[in-house]
């Protein structure tokens, strides 16, 4: 057997510097931020592409990880698609064992060990993501956002990303508990809006929304445009 | 023809028949009663006549194991196990048909190795309606809106409880409805009796009476 | 403790394998008995089937479910062992789903024929199910059986169970290509009514399904055939206290306490 040694060690000081710098790469990423209505949430988030020359109907920044729950990420693509990838199967998993749809809560503690797993394990890094995910289900709207410490906190509202900090006071000052989803679409907007540079656009900004319905889905370029139109 | 217990004993068919078993649920209106008899033998030796076959899982929700006594006996700590780690994670009771799809999933797994064992279950769902439903030992599951029988003496039970059930008893009529089944069925068998104990669970109380076995 | 990773469990194959050499007979499973169906119509697919289960010759279900769920726009009848069935199906449903969030397109009926059949072939028969398989895909509408072996047919029309032969005599006089709606689901309930009333293994009730381009129509319980004919004008009523109890106790289990207005604050002045 070959040892394989943890690349997350504790600095004297105590720190993990891993975290640290993935967090780094969290904070240098496009931002996302989600917000929590009384009947739903959304999550939205910045798509630039690195090119024109990109084909931009490819991209795809929510994912959908059960009929119920999706979810918004900052920082490295390819890693959130790892953690994607097990995310949808713990649901699927779930399902298959109680014929029942995965509580919001319960799909983030498992998406949350994971990402701690990573920070213990021998011959890994830790994910260069944080997450955001917005779900319905027997306990209302939820929104959750999981560090790539593997830490997870439920929130009103929330932003992550390049530009989380100013997105986030922006938030504090928009929020109230009653806002309704609707609503809660045009502050997101707004809110991206705010510290964007150049033109948001139906194809430059994703926005994913479940409600009552208990239906994740993410929406058209259209149905963005038509959005941003109304937040003018 | 008459077959002479010696003929039993000599020869054990069929392992389900190895310990004898009686267990029925019955639904009535926002409660459920689940019952089964109180002998545990082997073959036609008894050996026990304290021997309950249902086993409460939380306050809404009762699984009855009938079949290879050993295997119920496993298979009750697994359950056990497995409702106290969902509340540890979930911080709530598993709902009955979550956890029927539980018990189902892991009997299937041992697909080609079974337990020799048929679970009923028993409870009522959050908003009080009954749900009951039987399995056999590699996790098919049956849903009934009326009652489910397993165990040895399913035969005499079948016939009984299709007659004396009817919708939406309340809970004094269903217990006196499923212990008259339970004890006319059990009635015909030499490998279940030894009086009973019925278990009848309403949204905010558990009855449950032991009965003894009639003698005529 | 179950492992999360899937598959089977052999821990006790040796154990029973000990206790059948000694004479002890391992349990019957509920088997579907059945009679199942489908045929392509002009604008889809007809799914049809009987609503008994049986376990050895007694009829353990009246009016169970053998039509499952596998992908929005396709379903799959089962037959054979009930739990093989419930457990095959349900798999695929799940890879399908998996495979669906990572394409972004609706699923293919090949798809769930390719999953389905490797599981089967894989286990040589011992999942013993038996499955008629039916959707519509962008390709159009699709039929399928598939063998407890995996082997599978492609056909226009087709039947699966101990009523196969009972159904496959309807639809050999009756079918006609480019059927509309209507006459499809009729000639599929003939089909199903020739197994529940001539084959013992199927009984009770006809469900059927029906899937076009964009729309399923479930018909659970199509026709209600064997439901009581006859209800006990007086109930029997037992009167209480019959039963010989000997011992009785009771728990209060209400889970929720109702708590009323709060008093009026005290005057501390």
């Amino acid at each position: 057997m070959q040892y394989s040694f943890s690349l997350t060690t504790f600095s004297p000081s105590g720190k993990l510097v891993q975290i640290e710098y993935a967090l780094a790469a969290v904070n240098g990423g496009a931002t996302s931020l989600g917000i929590k209505a009384s009947n739903g949430v959304v999550i939205a988030t910045e798509k630039k592409l690195p090119s024109t020359l990109v084909d931009e109907e490819t991209v795809k920044k929510i994912s959908l990880l059960t009929p119920n729950l999706g979810v918004a990420y900052a920082g490295m693509g390819p890693d959130s698609r790892v953690l994607v990838r097990k995310a949808r199967k713990a649901g699927q998993t779930y399902y298959r064992q109680y014929h029942e749809q995965m509580p919001v809560a319960q799909l983030v503690r498992e998406v949350a060990a994971v990402m701690q797993e990573f920070t213990q394990s021998g011959g890994v890094r830790p994910f260069g993501v944080s997450l955001l995910l917005a779900g319905v289900d027997e306990n209302g709207p939820q929104l959750y956002q999981v560090d790539p410490s593997g830490s997870y906190f439920a929130w009103k509202a929330s932003a992550i990303g390049k530009n989380a900090i100013n997105a986030r006071t922006f938030l504090e000052k928009r929020y109230s508990e009653d806002i309704e989803l609707e609503d809660a679409i045009h502050t997101a907007l707004l809110t991206l809006k705010d510290g964007f540079e150049g033109e948001l656009t139906g194809e430059t900004v994703e926005v994913g929304i479940v409600g009552e319905d208990r239906v994740f889905r993410v929406l058209t370029a259209a149905e963005v445009s038509d959005y941003l139109q109304e937040v003018e | 023809m008459v077959v002479t217990p010696d003929h039993l004993t000599l020869q054990p068919r069929v392992i389900f028949e190895y310990n004898g078993s009686a267990i029925i649920a019955m639904a009535g209106k926002e409660c459920v009663a689940i019952a089964s008899d109180l002998r545990f033998g082997v073959q036609l030796q008894t050996l026990a006549t304290d021997h309950k076959k249902v086993y409460k899982i939380h306050d809404q929700l009762f699984l009855g194991l009938s079949g290879l006594a050993s295997d119920a006996e496993t298979l009750s700590q697994r359950f056990k196990f497995k409702h106290t780690l969902y509340k540890l994670r979930e911080e709530r009771d598993i709902k009955p048909s979550a956890f029927a799809q539980l018990v189902s999933a892991t009997l299937y797994e041992k697909r080609f190795g079974p337990y020799f064992c048929q679970p009923v279950i028993a409870g009522l769902e959050p908003d009080g309606t009954p749900y009951l439903c039987g399995m056999d030992s590699i996790g098919a599951i049956e849903t009934a809106k009326d009652f489910m029988i397993a165990g040895t003496a399913s035969d005499a039970l079948l016939g009984i409880c299709e007659s004396l059930w009817r919708p939406d008893m309340g809970p004094e009529e269903l217990f006196e409805v499923t212990a008259e089944a339970l004890l006319s069925g059990q009635g015909r068998d030499c490998l279940a009796g030894w009086g009973a104990v019925v278990y009848v669970i309403t949204k905010d109380q558990i009855i449950a009476r032991q009965l003894k076995e009639r003698t005529v | 403790m179950a492992s999360a990773t899937g598959g089977f469990n052999f821990d006790l194959v040796e154990r029973n394998e000990l206790l059948q050499k000694r004479g002890m007979q391992g349990p019957g499973f509920t088997k579907t008995g059945t009679t199942i169906a489908g045929i392509i119509f002009k604008d889809g697919i007809v799914l049809g089937a009987d609503t008994r289960s049986t376990s050895g010759s007694t009829v353990a279900d009246k009016n169970c479910e053998k039509i499952h769920f596998i992908a929005p726009n396709i379903y799959c009848c089962g037959a054979g062992t009930a739990a093989d069935t419930e457990n095959v199906t349900g798999m695929v449903s799940s890879q399908l789903e998996l495979h669906r969030y990572g394409t972004n397109r609706e699923s293919r009926v090949v798809t769930a024929l390719t999953l389905l059949k490797s599981h089967l072939f894989k286990y040589q028969g011992h999942v013993s199910a038996a499955l008629v398989l039916g959707g519509v895909d962008f390709k159009g509408p699709h039929l399928f059986t598939i063998y407890p072996h995996g082997s599978t047919d492609s056909l226009p029309y087709c039947t699966m169970g101990s009523g196969s032969l009972n159904a496959m005599s309807v639809f050999e006089s009756g079918f006609r290509d480019d059927m509309d709606q209507a006459s499809a689901v009729e000639l599929v309930t003939r089909a199903i009514r020739a197994g529940v009333y001539n084959d013992l293994g199927s009984g009770s009730n006809v469900d059927i399904c029906v899937i076009k381009r964009g729309s399923v129509e479930y018909l659970r319980n199509h026709q209600y055939l064997q439901g009581k004919t006859y209800e006990r004008a007086h109930p029997m009523v037992i009167k209480s206290g019959n039963a010989p109890v000997v011992a009785e106790r009771r728990f209060d289990v209400a889970q929720y306490v109702e708590v009323g207005p709060a008093p009026e604050a005290m005057e501390l002045s």
